[in-house]
């Protein structure tokens, strides 16, 4: 296999990473001890472990992903009957449904994606691009809730008493933020409509939207992992 | 194999590229008229207006003349994001503006609000794909509009890496790229400092000269405009023609008129500050004399949500700055260059990453003495702070409750609080709307509101991002009045601003900052 | 000499309007933010006090927030599906501990809301089909969770989960959305909408 074949196998298109993190949880269901859940985690790794690329980003996201297997394993515990199996078994099957996705979605590409959506799986043009782009603006919010938080502060509104306070001060916040984004919303429509967009329900796509074997080869892994509790089982 | 839906030339409606020896569209306006839900009288009354193609229009007026309005309604873009009714009709080269297909061309005072996509070639070719060109013409289009475009990036580069003014280029080239002859501006300068003004500017001008566009400006200041515009369109508070004629011409007749209607025009000194009774705005007791200092100050700030990966900017670094009492300091620079996060930094809203911000120990409080740390009311008596845009400083439901609400706050006496308020609001023309919500004020009153929202309770501090963007000469006035007065009564003020005059007028102390650094 | 070609005729006209696409984008985009950030808060609460038990339930109902105000506010079948889902995902896209699974919710979640408004035939947009809304997502989200997530628990935890999962439903999302709903739209930002619209009559003299 040559270099560039390689490169191109480990470089899947939206649709399938997206199947890569949804297929394999059919799979959860049928984890039914926790050596079965640590066999399938091994084959989840196993099998999607080489298409990642920033392996930092990677186990900080598996990290959460731990924390909240740990919390639920806790739970299990106290509430489903003081059965360590039982525990270990619950926390598997979390871990089972968020593993693929820690590996895959940092690799997602959302514009990609909305370019796969309309052409590959027909949904309609105009409601894809409008998400596109309202994802465009998506650190545009993130700083407009910090310059709101900061006005808050600096009217003496800021976050700082007990929960409740700050429950209600994140409220008012959001609050704020929406009032905001949603005038930044009616501008970027006019922007839109003034490049004829009103009118395009039918539009041409710059980009095509390629289904390639890198595709197929995840696909069927994730089917593979959705199978493999299954036939432990 | 890619599955496209290129759909076949010929059979579908195209954009054919516009000759430009044929110049711009035509365009046509007869008895126009618009009011808006809710409103009692219409914005737009019984309007017309031919432009010939070619022509190279400035529309200038005082705050809330409805010169933008009248930029959506050539743009058949009214009902696009308000409600309301829509009288008579506006024709482009003959045909309804709004049956036609390929846009307008528009350009809006926010940057951000033109871009839908992720790379600058995607964004450039929005247009395109939204007019049904084929992807094989698509690309040649994108890329000769963003080389005759001068566009510095090429069309892989991330969209969200643009600066203000990069972005405001890219959304030209973005509207050029469809050849519809026309051209609307609707104050695309007036969130970029002066350097990125002028590329943007120079940029427009080069593009309306070479393709022949019809131009529709709507710009605050009229000076960079007033030699490269065919006529000058004057239209006054209820929608009515002032003035129409050759711009030259009309400044030398009604100059004097339309300044008085605060329109700013070129040639003119800076307006006279409104005197301000300094009871209104002095801080509530006298502060030390060294109020915040800033000592090898360095900012670090969160990368991008979307791409978590990206590493953190740094917008300070090793800033030495001092706020003091009865001092007004003017920051200034380009935009990125730190400005807004000094500012931020001085009122106690941003942890320093390295470096130390102390007030004087005669403010400290139960946390000491550094202002990050300070409760949000101990803040609030201290040091008021501005932002950049006044939308997201609005806290309350009502512009009164607005202007009392650092002094509820703090705990300020209440009859004294009110007192202030009631005074600040005449004096920024805001007295009328002391019940009204402050989203539903305009731009320019918004500002208007939070400066005095800043001022009404007294802090020893005040600290305001771009205090004077959207103002005409009365209300530039009123709030360089306020805020010298409140200077002159003891208060230590920080400006952020691109607006060199309200610098020259206020400050005693200057620094200007390049890429995060002091360069003077 | 592209006279025939830049016209077309009115009735082609898209029944949404980019206003439409665009808000309920765009209302998944901001909830997406938030969901994120209640994603720590809701990991927190969850890891530091399992002994809330099925209490915990009473933290789900701001998950299915974006469904309702999506709804209420655009008036058109799928806004509140699209809102929701793309909120998921989004909270997803920055990273939360459910990966793209929170997409699979998204969409039950989101079809919840849609069923409450279907069942009024897109017409009633009250707080009562609001907290309807809440309470039918919260018990389409336990569809899949019932064995994903809480195989190991009785089936009386379930249900007492379910109970006070489907009550924040009708509190948070349901009574909350539709107040939030109706301050957005007395702030004006939304006159352009159906809700906002509605609103302006009220303040039209």
């Amino acid at each position: 296999m040559t270099v560039r074949s390689w490169q191109r196998l480990r470089a899947p298109g939206p649709l399938s990473l997206v199947a890569g993190c949804l297929v394999p949880v059919a799979g959860t269901f049928a984890i039914d001890s926790a050596l079965e859940g640590i066999i399938g985690l091994a084959a989840q790794v196993l099998a999607l472990g080489w298409l990642i690329r920033d392996v930092r980003g990677t186990v900080l996201r598996a990290a959460v992903g731990f924390v909240a297997a740990a919390g639920i394993a806790v739970s299990t515990w106290l509430y489903g009957g003081r059965d360590l199996g039982e525990a270990g078994m619950a926390a598997c099957r979390i871990l089972y449904l968020v593993l693929p996705s820690s590996m895959l979605l940092p690799l997602l590409r959302p514009s990609q994606l909305g370019d796969h959506l309309a052409q590959r799986l027909h949904l309609p043009d105009r409601g894809v691009v409008a998400c596109v782009a309202a994802l465009q603006a998506l650190d545009a919010f993130a700083a407009d809730w910090r310059t709101i938080q900061h006005a808050r502060r600096a009217r003496g509104l800021g976050l700082d008493g007990g929960p409740w306070h700050r429950l209600k001060g994140s409220g008012a916040t959001a609050f704020a933020l929406l009032v905001v984004s949603m005038r930044h919303t009616g501008a970027m429509s006019v922007a839109m409509d003034a490049r004829g967009f009103a009118s395009a329900t039918d539009r041409t796509w710059a980009e095509p939207a390629p289904w390639r074997p890198a595709d197929s080869l995840l696909l069927s892994q994730a089917v593979l992992l959705a199978a493999l509790p299954w036939l432990l089982h | 194999m890619p599955s496209t839906r290129c759909l076949p030339v010929g059979k579908r409606p195209t954009i054919a590229a516009r000759d430009p020896r044929t110049g711009g569209a035509h365009v046509a306006v007869e008895a126009l008229g618009w009011q808006p839900l809710g409103r009692r009288t219409p914005v737009l009354h019984d309007l017309d207006l031919t432009i010939p193609a070619g022509q190279r229009v400035l529309l200038a007026g005082p705050s809330g003349a409805g010169k933008s309005t009248l930029l959506r309604a050539l743009a058949g873009l009214l009902l696009t994001a308000g409600h309301g009714e829509v009288a008579g009709s506006v024709r482009i080269d003959g045909h309804d503006v709004n049956r036609r297909l390929g846009g307008t061309g528009l350009l809006l005072q926010d940057p951000l609000a033109g871009v839908v996509a992720e790379t600058v070639g995607r964004d450039v070719a929005f247009g395109l794909e939204n007019a049904r060109v084929p992807r094989s013409e698509i690309w040649p289009r994108v890329h000769a509009t963003l080389s005759a475009a001068q566009f510095p990036y090429p069309a892989t580069h991330l969209t969200r890496a643009l600066s203000g003014g990069e972005t405001q280029r890219l959304v030209l080239a973005g509207n050029l790229v469809l050849d519809n002859g026309l051209l609307l501006l609707d104050e695309p300068t007036s969130m970029l400092d002066a350097v990125a003004a002028n590329a943007v500017r120079g940029a427009i001008q080069r593009e309306v000269r070479e393709r022949g566009c019809t131009m529709v400006a709507v710009e605050h200041h009229l000076e960079p405009w007033v030699d490269f515009a065919d006529r000058l369109l004057v239209i006054g508070r209820h929608g009515e023609v002032l003035a129409d004629g050759v711009p030259a011409q009309i400044l030398a007749e009604q100059g004097d008129a339309l300044s008085a209607q605060g329109v700013w025009l070129p040639g003119l000194p800076a307006p006279r500050p409104v005197p301000v009774d300094a009871t209104l705005v002095a801080p509530w007791v006298d502060g030390p004399q060294r109020l915040v200092t800033a000592t090898g100050v360095r900012v670090e700030l969160r990368s991008s949500l979307a791409d978590r990966a990206a590493p953190p900017t740094v917008a300070l670094a090793g800033v030495d700055v001092e706020l003091r009492s009865g001092q007004a300091l003017a920051v200034t620079g380009v935009s990125g260059a730190g400005k807004s996060t000094l500012v931020s930094v001085l009122a106690g809203l941003l942890r320093p990453t390295a470096g130390s911000v102390e007030a004087d120990p005669a403010l400290a409080t139960r946390r000491g003495t550094r202002p990050w740390r300070w409760r949000s009311r101990d803040l609030t008596a201290r040091l008021a702070w501005a932002p950049q845009s006044p939308e997201h400083g609005i806290v309350t439901a009502t512009v009164r409750d607005e202007v009392l609400a650092s002094a509820r706050a703090c705990g300020r006496d209440t009859a004294r609080a009110e007192a202030r308020a009631v005074g600040l609001l005449e004096v920024f023309g805001l007295d009328g709307l002391a019940t009204v919500s402050p989203y539903h004020l305009s731009g320019g009153e918004q500002r208007r509101l939070i400066v005095a929202a800043t001022l009404a309770h007294g802090p020893y501090g005040v600290l305001l991002d771009e205090p004077t963007v959207g103002q005409d000469r009365h209300t530039w006035g009123a709030v360089i009045g306020a805020i010298s007065a409140a200077r002159d009564a003891g208060a230590g003020v920080a400006v952020s601003t691109h607006d060199l005059m309200a610098a020259d007028v206020l400050a005693d102390d200057r620094t200007e900052l390049a890429g995060g650094r002091v360069v003077r | 000499m592209t006279t025939d070609t830049t016209t077309r005729p009115a009735s082609a006209t898209p029944s949404w309007r980019t206003i439409d696409l665009m808000t309920t984008a765009v209302i998944g985009v901001v909830f997406g933010v938030a969901y994120w950030g209640w994603s720590s808060g809701y990991t927190a609460i969850e890891t530091a006090a399992p002994v809330i038990g099925a209490a915990k339930g009473l933290l789900g109902g701001p998950w299915l927030i974006a469904g309702v105000v999506g709804g209420l506010v655009v008036r058109r079948p799928g806004a509140a599906l699209v809102a929701e889902t793309l909120a998921a995902a989004v909270s997803g896209m920055i990273g939360t501990q459910w990966g793209a699974t929170v997409l699979l919710s998204g969409v039950l979640q989101g079809l919840g809301v849609e069923l409450a408004l279907a069942f009024f035939l897109f017409r009633s947009y009250r707080v009562w089909v609001a907290m309807l809304g809440g309470v039918l997502a919260a018990a389409f989200e336990m569809l899949y969770e019932w064995d994903a997530y809480w195989s190991g628990m009785t089936t009386g935890w379930k249900l007492t989960y379910l109970g006070c999962f489907a009550l924040s439903g009708a509190v948070v999302a349901g009574v909350g959305g539709w107040a939030l709903t109706r301050a957005l739209a007395a702030s004006g930002a939304i006159d352009a909408l159906p809700a906002g619209r509605e609103a302006a009559d009220d303040r039209s003299p």
